[in-house]
């Protein structure tokens, strides 16, 4: 269960929406927030809230990228797979990044640290290739580049996520 | 309306037709997997495509989603179209499982029919197939999703048109799912649709699962008997076993759709404890054998007590042709004419509204959808008529207003008003309603004269002036409005209230507008055929008590079911001195019969029905009877013993079976049914000229006039605040009585619950879910309580489920004291 004071938070922001279903998101982006994922009861909690079937939310939360319905790490890495990433060397991001880390796209390291999970877009096809980590954006990434961002997270350096 | 040539074909067609409809009326099928006649386009499988060579469109084109235009000239077979189609068909195969020698969906899978039409033959991508986990989705129904191809008819269907929001897409691209949020039963009571609309089979039918293919089968354009609506199936019988019901498109009533009751209660026709021999006194015995003894003896009373003495008892279960007969040969031999209804009221209410129906006022379920307010009064369209529920579900999606005036807990897929009333209040609002519009249009007829305010009809509650006040307005309002009213728990005269505001609604916007539901399938005919004022079952057992009726002949009907006093009935019946039964159910009355003569179900011998609408429908037999060759065989070989007889084959349609009782000989070959119908009435003469699975309305040009100051059985609401009125109901399931022998319905249906206003539950200290006792002179009822907010104070709804021994609660209306209700320790 979230806190009472979250929960009556989102219930305000709920009823001031014109439709609640226009806070599904935000509602789910709460909840995950407090959790670090959408479990099944955290989706139920979240339908209550909103007004909706948990199916209805369920349709969502699967279909949206920055929902998560299993755990991640504590950095969840995207990297773009749009056209222009791709084009620019998206596949040896991903080649680096995945024997750096020893796991491949959609699992999590096992320390708990990274999550590894490709995205289309971020915008950032000007500085393309790109990945997107929690909520800071890396562009014109290198082997190098990579590696020193990745020791940097991992040695608890000033979290990327927390700017 | 726009011209255009389809394939060389020139076809004329209304504005807004999509070009694969506009084909379709040539006979030209377009393939397709998304587009859906009642759903309509989604433009998702991609399988429709055609070449649109001149008019506004060029090149390929999806067909379900572009309208007919002038000018337009299509290609179904141009080679780019074709090739296209191929290349679709093809994709979508590319993750289907082969899994077709399994699949309850092959013969009768529109994937495989356009799998072969689109040209796909030879499988040329090696990769490994998509899978997907089950889920599970209830009794009904069997969820394989690895045969999906993502057409999103389920959840269109599930969603949109039927309006429940526990299925549906999940995940995305090539993963979609479609399926509920976690394992369990489907809320959709019309999730069984799912089945006739997945295009291959995702979705199949748990009950009729690896029993047969369907060019095995026996089908049949069949007729739903389960409530008064009369929708139309198609039903499937095999090895002498109905295996298999499934929807039937009819314009004018059910449209494309049926509920799962309709669906799944077919099992009671395959009973292994259904009477299948004759007997006399405990004996077997054949059924000509049966039929002597029941016609002598009944004779033999006759004479000794006077034909008076003897008794009939049908119900609205019988079909046309066995009422007929029943009334043939009551009146023929002095017996006394077949009591149907087993209340007095229900009868009442039922011939008021027929009597009060026209072809001016009748609205057709089709009709319905289109209308733009609809005030429905004393019904719970889900639970009495549920196909009404879809019906008055897409009024509301084309914006219909609409208000239900009822005392339960109503719960719809639509969004409506709820006057949460009691019964007794329902006719004075309906009056005031009538009085209102009335009194308004004199106004407006006479303007500058003096306005006349409506009294108030009756001492009805202040908070409900606004509420009628708004009813008028919007009555006022709409082009089309359409009044829905139920015959069950409504008073005596509230059909012909209702019947009046439809009258008037009729003068004011000049088209039909009054929609009944009846108590059940043949409710109409049985009043058609009535003796007028009828006797009720409650009559009838009275004068076995006092003596009068010696002789009972009970024609496919349970008195047992609703009879109040269970011991009282009992008694009665062991008065007499022949109690004979003819059904086709293992009733308690067939178990206490002198005699019994076993009759076919509808399946085995087919009938006519009138829906509530008036519309009579017949339809033939689905097979020719006998016991199921799995009973007879045990499951193993059928008998190796050659024979020219059908076990179980001797029986006949009830109307036959009653005919040699009554003494006529050769019934078999001699008498036209249609002669008898006829006869009997007027109205069923083109019984003769109307082919099967067609249907007419048997309704007069004009209905009855306003009955003059008839008020029987009208109480206002009690005065006493220390009681609650008993609101007996009818459930979705648990409450019909066919379908409550189908195991599968049994095992799907939940606990029965009794409902009260919130507000009257507090000082008793009942919470939702508690245990409660209701005391009463018969003993007590321990129940389930369900506690609303969204229904009438003053009420206790109780349905007349068959694991609740309701008929303990005597006549309705009953009122019950507080007193009388507790909490039970039970948990």
């Amino acid at each position: 269960m979230i806190p009472e004071a979250l929960k009556r938070e989102l219930l305000e922001r709920t009823a001031r929406a014109e439709h609640p279903r226009e806070m599904a998101v935000d509602v789910m982006y709460a909840l995950q927030g407090y959790y670090g994922y959408m479990s099944d009861e955290a989706m139920e909690e979240a339908a209550e809230i909103v007004g909706m079937t948990p199916l209805e939310l369920e349709e969502l939360a699967t279909f949206y990228d920055f929902i998560y319905r299993r755990p991640v790490g504590r950095y969840v890495i995207r990297v773009c797979d749009s056209a222009v990433c791709w084009m620019e060397g998206y596949q040896s991001v991903v080649d680096h990044l995945t024997s750096r880390l020893g796991i491949g796209l959609g699992d999590t390291t096992a320390d708990g640290l990274f999550s590894l999970i490709p995205v289309c877009c971020i915008g950032y096809c000007d500085r393309a290739p790109a990945m997107l980590i929690n909520r800071k954006v890396y562009g014109e990434l290198t082997p190098e580049k990579i590696d020193r961002i990745l020791q940097k997270l991992a040695t608890g350096k000033p979290a990327a996520g927390e700017e | 309306m726009p011209r255009l040539v389809i394939d060389d074909l020139q076809i004329e067609v209304p504005e807004g037709t999509k070009v694969i409809e506009a084909a379709e009326r040539l006979g030209i099928m377009i393939p397709r997997f998304c587009y859906h006649k009642a759903l309509g386009s989604a433009g998702a499988c991609r399988m429709c495509a055609v070449k649109f060579i001149h008019g506004p469109f060029k090149g390929l084109q999806m067909s379900c989603m572009i309208d007919a235009q002038d000018g337009m000239v299509v290609s179904t077979t141009d080679e780019e179209a074709v090739a296209f189609r191929r290349q679709v068909i093809e994709w979508l195969m590319m993750n289907h499982p082969h899994d077709c020698p399994v699949c309850d969906e092959g013969g009768q899978c529109l994937l495989q029919d356009e799998t072969v039409s689109g040209g796909h033959g030879l499988r040329r991508y090696p990769g490994r197939k998509r899978t997907y986990h089950d889920q599970y989705l209830g009794e009904f129904i069997a969820h394989e999703m690895n045969r999906c191809i993502h057409c999103y008819r389920c959840s269109r269907f599930y969603q949109d048109f039927a309006g429940y929001r526990d299925l549906g897409p999940m995940q995305i691209a090539n993963r979609v799912y479609f399926g509920r949020f976690r394992d369990g039963p489907l809320e959709s009571p019309f999730a069984g649709n799912l089945v006739d609309i997945c295009p291959t089979g995702v979705y199949t039918d748990r009950s009729s699962r690896y029993k047969a293919r369907r060019w095995d089968l026996q089908r049949v354009p069949f007729l739903c008997i389960h409530c008064s609506l009369g929708c139309s199936t198609v039903a499937s019988a095999r090895y002498r076993e109905v295996v298999r019901i499934e929807a039937r498109f009819n314009e004018s009533v059910n449209g494309h759709f049926i509920c799962d009751r309709g669906r799944f209660a077919y099992p009671y026709a395959n009973l292994a404890d259904r009477p299948r021999r004759a007997r006399v006194d405990g004996e077997d015995a054949s059924l000509a054998e049966a039929v002597r003894a029941a016609s002598g003896r009944l004779d033999q009373i006759s004479m000794n007590a006077g034909p008076d003495a003897v008794a009939l008892v049908a119900s609205d279960r019988c079909s046309l042709e066995t009422l007929a007969v029943l009334k043939r040969i009551s009146r023929e031999k002095g017996w006394r004419h077949p009591a149907v209804f087993p209340r007095p009221d229900l009868e009442h209410k039922t011939r008021r509204a027929v009597s009060r129906l026209d072809r001016r006022l009748a609205v057709s379920m089709r009709e319905l959808e289109s209308a733009d307010f609809i005030l429905a009064v004393g019904i719970d369209p889900v639970h009495e008529a549920p196909m009404l529920a879809l019906a008055l579900r897409q009024a509301f999606r084309e914006d219909a207003g609409i208000v239900v005036m009822d005392p339960r807990p109503v719960s719809a897929p639509f969004d409506f008003d709820h006057v949460a009333i009691a019964p007794a209040e329902i006719g004075g609002c309906l009056s005031r309603i009538t009085e209102a519009l009335s009194a308004l249009q004199a106004d407006s007829a006479a303007q500058g004269k003096e306005t006349r305010r409506p009294e108030a009809a009756g001492p009805l509650r202040a908070d409900l002036d606004s509420r009628i006040a708004g009813i008028v307005e919007r009555l006022r309002g709409s082009r089309n409005p359409v009044i829905v009213c139920g015959t069950d728990i409504v008073r005596d005269s509230t059909p012909d209230r209702a019947a009046d505001l439809a009258r008037l609604l009729l003068q004011l916007k000049a088209r039909p507008c009054l929609f009944f539901v009846l108590p059940g399938p043949n409710s109409f005919g049985a009043v058609l055929l009535a003796e007028s004022p009828g006797r009720s079952f409650s009559d009838v057992v009275q004068d076995i008590e006092q003596g009068k009726v010696k002789a009972l002949l009970v024609v496919e009907s349970d008195p047992f079911k609703n009879f109040p006093d269970r011991e009282r009935l009992e008694r009665a019946l062991d008065r007499l001195d022949l109690l004979a039964a003819m059904d086709y159910l293992p009733t308690s009355v067939v178990g206490r019969a002198h005699i019994v003569l076993p009759t076919c179900t509808v399946f085995e011998c087919g009938g006519s029905f009138i829906n509530q609408e008036g519309r009579v429908q017949r339809v033939e037999p689905v097979h020719e009877g006998g016991i199921p060759v799995h009973q007879v065989s045990g499951g193993g070989h059928p008998p190796r013993v050659f024979s020219h007889e059908v076990p179980g084959g001797e029986i006949e349609a009830a109307w036959r079976t009653a005919l040699e009782v009554a003494g006529y000989t050769n019934a078999r070959d001699n008498l036209s049914i249609l002669k008898i119908m006829a006869e009997e009435h007027p109205g069923f003469a083109r019984c003769r000229d109307i082919p099967t699975s067609r249907s007419f309305r048997v309704l007069p040009d004009a209905g009855d006039r306003p009955p003059v100051c008839e008020e029987t059985g009208d109480r206002a609401a009690p005065e006493a605040a220390d009681t609650l009125e008993v609101v007996l109901v009818d459930r979705f399931f648990g409450t019909e009585e066919l379908s409550g022998y189908s195991p599968v319905i049994q095992n799907a249906d939940s606990e029965p619950l009794v409902f009260l206003h919130v507000r009257d539950a507090e000082p008793l200290g009942i919470a939702h879910s508690d245990w409660i006792s209701i005391a009463l002179e018969g003993g007590g009822l321990e129940v389930r309580a369900g506690v609303s907010a969204q229904m009438a104070e003053g009420v206790l709804v109780i349905p007349r489920h068959r694991l609740l021994e309701w008929q303990k609660l005597g006549p309705v209306p009953a009122q019950i004291p507080f007193g009388r209700i507790s909490r039970a320790g039970k948990e």
